[in-house]
């Protein structure tokens, strides 16, 4: 049976252990997630969070990031609402992780840790918000 | 997160403590970044007190190699943990700057 969890908390870097807390909280002990998993959950959302705060409410005033949480015996569903300026997942650079440190870009590993992270990555602008939803499956897909 | 800076013959500890996110990494980058220009040049970072390391804390370390090594010293990294060591190799961080398992190896590996 699956289990759901929600937390809201303000659009502040001051949240964003809050919320690697609260997947920590409700993900601990579950039956097939292990601590590697729990810190690629927690690092897709922090980065993901870190996106919202810092480029998706830049220049508004800081509204909220909704965080859902489902769990499964199958699969680990994160969706996370915000109400800033959307993004386009598909045009951020794909960093060079095999530069040589001269021509190293500080930028863009965010977006790259959380596609390496997670399985699957879906982004959605909707009248209700901008939605990313992010999953980690337990298990093998089958015939994925 | 919190920091402690050490000097030694020849190479400066810091040792940090907590997590490092967009909110704390900046203040780790001005630590480095003040070592630096007061000519400790040769650090060593030790992460094993880490709990957490997002990629700001990955851009924080990437900035200080480069500029420790542009004042013609090094960065180098002690790290334990498993997910920080994970966040490392994905972003190829070891094919730049050494990366060893304990303080005391990092410290070493600019001599006695």
């Amino acid at each position: 049976m699956a289990s759901t969890h929600r937390i809201t908390r303000a659009a502040y870097l001051e949240s964003l252990n809050e919320f690697r807390e609260f997947i920590k909280e409700h993900c601990a002990g579950v039956s097939g997630i292990n601590e590697e998993i729990i810190y690629d959950i927690q690092l897709a959302v922090d980065e993901a969070c870190t996106n919202i705060i810092s480029h998706g409410y830049a220049d508004l005033d800081p509204g909220s990031i909704i965080l859902d949480l489902e769990v499964d015996s199958a699969k680990l569903t994160v969706s996370l609402t915000d109400f800033g300026h959307s993004f386009e997942p598909s045009s951020a650079p794909i960093p060079d992780v095999d530069a040589p440190i001269e021509q190293r870009e500080l930028e863009g590993f965010g977006l790259f840790f959380i596609q390496q992270s997670m399985d699957d990555m879906d982004y959605q602008v909707t009248e209700d918000g901008n939605k990313l939803t992010l999953i980690r499956y337990l298990r093998k897909k089958v015939g994925g | 997160m919190k920091t402690e800076v050490r000097h030694e013959i020849n190479r400066t500890i810091v040792e940090v403590h907590g997590s490092l996110d967009a909110l704390t990494a900046p203040e780790l980058a001005n630590t480095l970044v003040n070592q630096i220009a007061e000519g400790h040049v040769n650090l060593v970072v030790d992460l094993i007190g880490v709990e957490f390391m997002s990629s700001a804390g990955l851009r924080t370390l990437l900035g200080a190699v480069k500029e420790s090594r542009s004042h013609g010293g090094d960065l180098r990294i002690a790290s334990t943990n498993p997910g920080i060591d994970k966040v490392l190799k994905m972003s190829g961080f070891h094919n730049i700057a050494k990366v060893f398992p304990s303080q005391a190896e990092a410290a070493s590996s600019f001599g006695s």
